[in-house]
C-alpha cells in the first residue's frame, strides 16, 4: 500500500575516467522543469556527469541538488565551471547560472549531441508540455509548435494514473502493449477527463493492458496533432520524460509511419546537455 | 440481522459491517485499478476478521460506487446519491440535504418527507478535485494531512484557478516558480477547490444552511471545510467517519 507508482527513478552519474583538469571548456546547464531538474555537466564534447532528480517545491534548492549530484564525488567544483546556461520553467530562479536560454534551443541542442546532425525534428514531451520543433540543415529553428492550453500536464497526469491504476509508472508504457489490438481511445481534449474516462473502462470489464491502451494511446493521438503542424519528416528524436513510455512512442511512430531515433543517453538529458552546449559555444566566441 | 455495505470508489474503496444500527467493523484500501476485485476481497476479509465474522455470518451485502460491479459477492447493487442519502438520514434524521465530496466526483443530493428530491452532480470540468490535492501534495512535498491542517486564508493574490483542475495544477506551478511559499500555494489550491465545490452547490440546489451534511473524503480536510464553510454559508453537519458513508448507507439498505 505504500508503493508509490507514481514515482519514477532518479539518476546521477560521473565519469570516472575523463581527467577534467585537461579539458580545454568545462561548462554546465541546468534544466529545471516543472516536474524534473536535470543538470549536466561537458568537458569539451564529452559528457562528464549529470543527474536527473524531481523537481521540489523550491526551485533554487533542486537545481542546486542536481548540480552537486552531477559533481558527484570527483575533485571538481563549482568554481571549476567556466560557464552555466540554465533553461527550462524555473531557469529564472538558479543563482549560479551565467544566462538563460529558451528550452526550444537547448532541446535542439542537446538532440543534435544525442542523435547527430541528421535529426530535423525534435519533440519534447515534457510533464506540462508538449513542443515540437523543426530545424534546418544547420542548428537553425525553421518552425516551433506547442500544444494547446488545454492539452497541459500531459506528463504530470501519467503520474496520476499510475497511481490510481496501481501501475510502476515505467512500465506503463510495455503493459499498455499486451493489447492485440488497440481499443477506442479515450477523450483525447483534456487529461482530466482522460484520466476519469480510463478508469470507467473498468466497470465495462476493459482489462489492464487495454485501459492502458486506451489511455496511452490517446495521449499519443494528442502528440501526434502537435507534431503534425510542424511538417513531419520520417525520423524523428523524442526528448523529455514520456520519451521513455514506450507505449506512447511505438504508437506514435505505428499513427504516423515514422522512426523514432534512440540513443545511449537517457531522452530527458537533452535540455541540460544542450544548455552546456550552448554555454561552450559561448565561451568558445568569447 | 447483520449486513454490509461496500463502496468502491476511484481512488479508495471502503467496507462497512452493521448490526442492528451499529457499526460493528470498517475496512478501507486503495482501489488500485485492474486488481480493484481482488482488493475488495482483501479489504472485505480484514473488515470480517475485524468484527471477528465468517461471510456466512453476513445476511446481506449492497455495494455502491463508481466500481460496484467488482463486488462479484454483492446481493445488490444501488447507484451512489441513494447510498448517500440513507447514511445522512440515519445519522442526521433532520437532513435535508447531502454533500459527497469525493476524489474525482461531487454530488448534492437534497432530501424530502418520502425520500431524494434532486440530485445534482458536478460539471465535467470539475472533474477531479481530490485527486487534484493529492498530486499538488506530492509537488509541495507535504502531505494531505499537512495540507489539510494549514489555517488561515490564503495571502493576497495568491490565487489559482478555479474552474479547471489541469489549470489549476499549471497555476500552482507558476506560484512556485515565483518563490511563493508552499503553504500560501497550498492555501491557493484548496481554496480554489472550495469555490468549484460552491459553485456546485450554487447550481441548481441551495442547500439548508443548518440541515445540510458533508461526507466523502474530501471532508477531512479541515482547510478546503472551512473555506467552503465560508463561501458557501453553510454550517455542515460532518459525521466521524465520512468517507464510509456510502459503504454505511449501502449497509443501511441491506438491513431495510
Amino acid at each position: 500500500m505504500t508503493q508509490e507508482y507514481w514515482r519514477w527513478p532518479e539518476s546521477r552519474w560521473t565519469s570516472e575516467d575523463i581527467d577534467w583538469k585537461k579539458s580545454k571548456t568545462v561548462t554546465a546547464g541546468v534544466d529545471i522543469g516543472s516536474n524534473s531538474t536535470q543538470s549536466a555537466i561537458m568537458c569539451d564534447n564529452l559528457l562528464f556527469g549529470y543527474a536527473n532528480l524531481r523537481t521540489g517545491p523550491d526551485y533554487r534548492e533542486s537545481a542546486g541538488a542536481a548540480m552537486r549530484q552531477a559533481l558527484g564525488k570527483s575533485a571538481m567544483t563549482l568554481k571549476d565551471i567556466r560557464y552555466t546556461v540554465g533553461t527550462g520553467w524555473g531557469s529564472r530562479n538558479v543563482s549560479f547560472t551565467q544566462k538563460t536560454v529558451d528550452e526550444i534551443n537547448c532541446h535542439a541542442r542537446g538532440a543534435r549531441f544525442m542523435h547527430g546532425p541528421a535529426v530535423k525534428i525534435i519533440v519534447d514531451l515534457g510533464a506540462q508540455t508538449c513542443k515540437a520543433i523543426r530545424l534546418y540543415d544547420w542548428d537553425r529553428i525553421r518552425d516551433f509548435v506547442m500544444n494547446d492550453k488545454c492539452a497541459a500536464g500531459m506528463g504530470r497526469s501519467i503520474e496520476v494514473m499510475a497511481d490510481l491504476l496501481q501501475v510502476p509508472i515505467q512500465e506503463m508504457g510495455e503493459r499498455s502493449l499486451a493489447v492485440d489490438k488497440d481499443p477506442e481511445p479515450v477523450s483525447t481534449t483534456c487529461y482530466a477527463f482522460a484520466n476519469t474516462e480510463a478508469i470507467g473502462l473498468f466497470r465495462e470489464g476493459y482489462k489492464e493492458s487495454e485501459v492502458l491502451a486506451a489511455y496511452l494511446f490517446a495521449i499519443a493521438w494528442r502528440i501526434h496533432g502537435t507534431i503534425g503542424r510542424v511538417q513531419p519528416e520520417k525520423e524523428l528524436a523524442f526528448t523529455g520524460g514520456l520519451a521513455k513510455n514506450t507505449g506512447i512512442v511505438k504508437r506514435l511512430e505505428r499513427e504516423m509511419k515514422m522512426t523514432a531515433l534512440t540513443s545511449e543517453y537517457d531522452p530527458q538529458l537533452a535540455g541540460a546537455i544542450g544548455a552546456a552546449l550552448i554555454a561552450r559555444d559561448i565561451v568558445e566566441k568569447a | 440481522m447483520i449486513t454490509a455495505g461496500i463502496d468502491v470508489g476511484i481512488e479508495s474503496l471502503k467496507a462497512v459491517i452493521l448490526k442492528d444500527g451499529k457499526v460493528l467493523a470498517r475496512g478501507i484500501g486503495l482501489s488500485g485499478g485492474a486488481h480493484r476485485a481482488k482488493i475488495v476481497e482483501q479489504v472485505w476479509s480484514e473488515a470480517l476478521a475485524a468484527a471477528r465474522l465468517k461471510p456466512a455470518d453476513i445476511g446481506k451485502v449492497i455495494a455502491t460506487g463508481q466500481g460496484k460491479n467488482d463486488v462479484r459477492f454483492a446481493d445488490d447493487r444501488v447507484v451512489e446519491p441513494v447510498a448517500d442519502a440513507w447514511a445522512a438520514r440515519f445519522l442526521y434524521p433532520k437532513a435535508t440535504c447531502v454533500v459527497d465530496i469525493g476524489a474525482d466526483q461531487a454530488r448534492v443530493v437534497t432530501l424530502g418527507k418520502d425520500g431524494i428530491t434532486e440530485v445534482v452532480m458536478n460539471q465535467k470540468c470539475a472533474a477531479g478535485l481530490g485527486i487534484l490535492l493529492k498530486s499538488i501534495a506530492r509537488t509541495l512535498g507535504m502531505t494531505l494531512e499537512e495540507m489539510s491542517g494549514l489555517s488561515g486564508n490564503p495571502a493576497g493574490g495568491v490565487t489559482v484557478n478555479d474552474g479547471c483542475a489541469v489549470f489549476a495544477e499549471m497555476d500552482a506551478l507558476g506560484l512556485l516558480n515565483r518563490n511563493v511559499p508552499r503553504q500560501d500555494v497550498a492555501r491557493a489550491v484548496m481554496e480554489a477547490v472550495a469555490v468549484r465545490i460552491n459553485s456546485i452547490l450554487n447550481d441548481k440546489i441551495m442547500p439548508a444552511k443548518d440541515t445540510t451534511v458533508l461526507v466523502g473524503g474530501l471532508s477531512r480536510n479541515i482547510a478546503v471545510v472551512n473555506a467552503l464553510q465560508r463561501r458557501s454559508e453553510i454550517g455542515f453537519m460532518i459525521p466521524e467517519h465520512a468517507e464510509y458513508a456510502g459503504a454505511l448507507g449501502a449497509a443501511l439498505m441491506a438491513a431495510s
